[in-house]
């Protein structure tokens, strides 16, 4: 090079200098609040293209031609952002140590698990998912069914409706996007299995709580069932589904903005039982028809309108024997006419204020024939429910509320000598309020209260509700429950008298949860105080003599939850276990004595397992439970004699035929063990002065359900392939 | 030394002449050739960084947050981490997608991006998320083709997810086989709009056609 040359590169050079050559050299150590590095954060100058990331070490070094007051930007996920003001002057500048603060994250951040099991697609879900619901036992996809391989539960076989903690199975309520279900079960013959009346597959999550509830939910002492339905379905689809026992065909028809899903069920299990043998003496076998409708709307940026509604009729007729008089037989005869309809809109009014509303509409009908007498019993019952929820900052959110109930028991007999019939209304206002407080992501206090009113009762009550959840590592909390719950009187009583109070509840739950990948420990103690239950003298058949609310009792137990998708490849299992004890003095009751519904310890297994190369899953579910007390009248011990232990192995078997069919089959009680619920016995002695008695049983000693489900979805391939080719 | 001036003079001239528009573009191409030396989730993290830095300095453009979702899609797709990181990734993912949409809702490739994220999803958890989120991935790329029927990266996306299922289900797969080597023969002839426009996806048919092959 020549020096002429040299000269003018030079000067060259020292002209764009500024331009070009003004380098600052910013660094430093990224790390978390614990001294832990940061690796591959993001480090900027605001406004400028100049950035870089951290090492393995957390050190980055950050050289930018940016001159003068610039801010400095750090980003890393799940970390609150740092903004610092920085003078740039082309010097190196060493910035040491730089502590970001991990950000409040609804994810990771500490929940208040007492007593809740939460399931569904989400990703924060431990218990179940909507699959298991269908799969996960004999339930033949009966969502309460499914709930009872949950610990807290108790297996009632000639119920199959939710027992929960010591309670009886009226103190579990369920809600359907935030509105009262009235009768959530189908309908029966006494001391048969009945089912819940929704699909599983309508659900995309489920928060069943076993005690401790928040101030949202009233009416139940014992437990809530809250289940949200799917959102808005994107895809035309038409649904076949054969089972043995009956079909159901749905379309799906869906728009930018919509969609609506319509579907007809047939059910009949007179085929079924004529091949499987029953216990049960049928005279007519169920039969149900139902219809079902489900709108969606998305409404503005978020809202989201939704609109489900089903009409159901059902029938059967069984042949019973009289344990008053041995030999005697009588038809039972049930038609049960179901309406229920439920609207919800739920939207962000303006930033962090969301407004939901529901409304529910429930009308029930039994018409029960026992020979040539009989009875009618109806139910119209509505909730209306406004809740406004605002979040105030990332640490306080709050909840406020207004529900009206409205219903209308009645009770007729339209073939006795002089027709009868007997109804109460009742109307119930209820407001919550409830706040939920972060001191930090680690611990969280939910304060609540409750009031109600009853026009009927001509009473009220408020209910006080506190919980914390204290976050003891990234895996493990511990949380703590304490409130008060009150609950209308059973209707049969209400039929007759006005004048009772509320019945009332004092939940204490402790709980600890581990949740790792894929594990799951969820362990509780409990104890439940029962005050102001209904008490009677004696029932002649018709009246309840001397009813009062001077009834009490008390429950407290542990319950365990362990769950692990990790530790076999293809497999999982889960085992829950409750032990239980509780006592009640209500109804007829002479004494503190345990109830009839409840069984000292309950152990369920469930083990799940994918075979890829068959595309096939299996399940199986072993469930074992101690014996239940039942009450001998020819025995001096109240409520002393001790039914069969329950014990039940079922399995599934799930086939993924092609993407869109699935063959399923299921059979309960597999190993055919003797069940036996417990005993009734005749109201009044025959000659010897003896009652007779009789055990209470399944109505067949299996379940077994195959079926088919076919989703035919508008993406023809056919199609796809001419636009291809 | 020649070769030094030039090379010098060329460097002061592009910094001289070279305003907003081109240096965002140049910047962006800079940015899109790392895309080759990527495979850690680290690596994925840092260029997720570089266009984080892009797109906060060009706030009306897609292009850098589409490319920043699709590094954290593709974090999302490693085994090996947990899951709740995978769905971390995903659901900051999610929130550019977004984003984009309210941006760019024409655009066909944003679409393409949104059915990538929802396959993302599902694979983190197939057994439980494949009922609910399967119908979202087709549903993405029909969109996608009913705006751009020849989209290339559309039509690979679900060629790819037919032929998954189809050699899932033991039926013959070679109808794919041909679909993928029309697919390449035509990939070349779609146009991109710009230079930084997305570009990915024919070394993947590539290796279908390969394997068909086989």
């Amino acid at each position: 090079m020549t020096p002429l040359k040299y000269q003018i590169l030079c000067s060259l050079l020292f002209l764009f200098s500024g331009h070009l050559f003004a380098q600052t050299a910013i660094s430093g150590v990224i790390k978390d609040s614990k001294g832990e590095a940061l690796p591959a954060a993001n480090i900027y100058i605001e406004g400028s293209y100049d950035g870089t990331s951290s090492n393995m070490e957390g050190f980055f070094r950050l050289e930018t031609s940016e001159t003068g007051e610039r801010i400095l930007c750090i980003e890393y996920i799940g970390y609150a952002k740092i903004r610092r003001e920085i003078t740039l002057g082309g010097s190196e500048a060493d910035l040491g140590a730089i502590e970001m603060s991990e950000q409040f994250n609804e994810l990771t951040a500490v929940t208040i698990t007492a007593g809740t099991f939460e399931a569904g697609d989400q990703k924060k879900s431990i218990a179940l998912s909507s699959l298991d619901m269908v799969t996960a036992d004999g339930s033949s996809g009966d969502v309460y069914g499914a709930l009872q391989a949950l610990p807290g539960t108790t297996t009632v076989g000639e119920s199959g409706k939710l027992f929960v903690k010591g309670g009886d199975s009226r103190e579990s309520k369920t809600f359907i996007d935030g509105t009262l279900v009235y009768v959530p079960y189908s309908s029966s013959s006494p001391n048969t299995s009945v089912r819940g009346r929704f699909s599983p597959f309508m659900f995309s999550g489920m928060m069943f709580s076993t005690g401790g509830y928040s101030a949202e939910y009233g009416q139940a002492l014992s437990s809530v069932l809250s289940l949200k339905t799917n959102a808005m379905e994107v895809q035309d689809q038409l649904n076949i589904s054969l089972l043995t026992v009956g079909a159901e065909l749905g379309g799906t028809k869906s728009w930018d903005h919509a969609s609506l899903t319509s579907s007809l069920a047939y059910y009949n299990l007179k085929p079924y039982m004529h091949v499987v043998p029953q216990y049960t003496r049928w005279e007519k076998e169920p039969q149900s028809l139902a219809g079902d409708l489900s709108f969606r709307l998305k409404t503005g940026k978020s809202g989201m309108l939704k609109v489900y509604g089903t009409l159901n009729r059902s029938s059967l007729t069984t042949l019973e024997e009289s344990l008053n008089h041995p030999g005697n037989i009588f038809h039972y005869k049930l038609v049960n006419d179901n309406q229920f309809i439920n609207a919800s809109w739920n939207g962000e009014i303006r930033k962090d204020w969301i407004l939901s509303t529901g409304f529910s509409y429930t009308s029930n009908q039994d018409r029960i024939s026992i020979d040539s007498t009989g009875y009618n019993e109806s139910l119209l019952g509505t909730h209306t429910k406004v809740v406004l929820k605002h979040k105030a900052s990332e640490y306080l959110r709050l909840m406020a509320g207004v529900e009206w109930y409205a219903s209308t028991v009645g009770m007729e007999y339209p073939r006795a000598e002089a027709e009868q019939y007997n109804s109460y209304r009742n109307h119930t206002l209820a407001s919550f309020l409830e706040a939920e407080i972060y001191a930090t992501s680690r611990f969280v206090t939910r304060a609540g209260s409750r009031f109600e009113y009853s026009d009927y009762l001509k009473r009220s009550s408020v209910a006080p509700r506190i919980s914390a959840a204290y976050k003891l590592s990234d895996k493990s909390q511990l949380s703590l429950s304490y409130g008060w719950f009150f609950q209308d009187p059973d209707q049969r009583f209400l039929l007759q008298t006005s004048s009772l109070n509320f019945e009332r509840a004092n939940h204490y739950t402790l709980n600890f949860l581990i949740n790792g990948e894929g594990r799951v420990l969820h362990s509780e103690l409990y104890y439940k105080q029962y005050l102001n239950l209904v008490k009677y003298g004696v029932y002649n058949g018709q009246i309840y003599n001397n009813i009062n609310n001077e009834g009490h009792g008390y429950a407290y137990g542990l319950d365990l939850f362990w769950r692990d998708k990790k530790s076999i490849s293809n497999g999982e299992y889960w085992i829950s276990y409750s032990f239980i004890e509780s006592k009640r003095d209500y109804l007829d009751y002479p004494h503190l004595a345990m109830h009839n519904y409840t069984s000292r310890h309950n152990l369920t297994v469930v083990y799940k397992h994918w075979f890829d190369g068959l595309r096939s899953q299996l399940g199986v579910n072993y469930s074992i439970a101690s014996p239940r007390y039942y009450n001998d009248p020819n025995s001096s011990t109240f409520n002393g004699e001790k039914s069969l232990p329950y014990n039940s192995l079922s399995a599934n078997w799930s086939y993924l035929l092609r993407q869109h069919i699935i063959i399923y089959a299921t059979v309960s009680n597999l190993l055919g063990s003797e069940q036996q619920f417990g005993y009734q016995y005749a109201s009044i002695p025959d000659e010897d002065g003896i009652y007779h008695g009789e055990a209470i049983g399944p109505s067949a000693k299996r379940w077994i359900l195959v079926g088919c489900f076919i989703t035919l979805s508008r993406d023809r391939k056919l199609n796809q392939l001419d636009k291809i080719n | 030394m020649k070769r030094t001036t030039l090379l010098l003079g060329a460097l002061l001239i592009t910094t001289l002449v070279m305003g907003g528009n081109d240096r965002y573009i140049e910047k962006m191409r800079e940015t899109l050739q790392l895309f080759a030396g990527c495979s850690t989730p680290e690596d994925y993290q840092d260029l997720a960084n570089r266009f984080r830095v892009i797109a906060n300095v060009e706030s009306d453009e897609w292009l850098p947050l589409y490319y920043e979702a699709q590094c954290y899609i593709l974090m999302g797709f490693t085994g090996q981490l947990e899951n709740e990181l995978r769905d971390s990734y995903l659901d900051k993912a999610s929130a550019l997608i977004d984003k984009m949409l309210a941006m760019a809702p024409n655009e066909a490739e944003v679409y393409v991006m949104k059915s990538f994220y929802h396959t993302g999803y599902l694979v983190v958890n197939p057994p439980q998320r494949a009922m609910s989120a399967t119908p979202l991935i087709h549903e993405a790329i029909a969109r996608a083709l009913a705006m751009e029927p020849d989209n290339p990266r559309a039509l690979f996306l679900r060629l790819s997810n037919e032929m998954g299922t189809a050699s899932y289900f033991g039926e013959d797969t070679s109808p794919y086989c041909d679909q993928a080597a029309a697919l390449l023969r035509e990939w070349d002839n779609y146009e991109l709009e710009s230079p930084i426009h997305p570009n990915w996806g024919k070394q993947e048919v590539e290796g279908i056609v390969k394997s068909c092959g086989e």
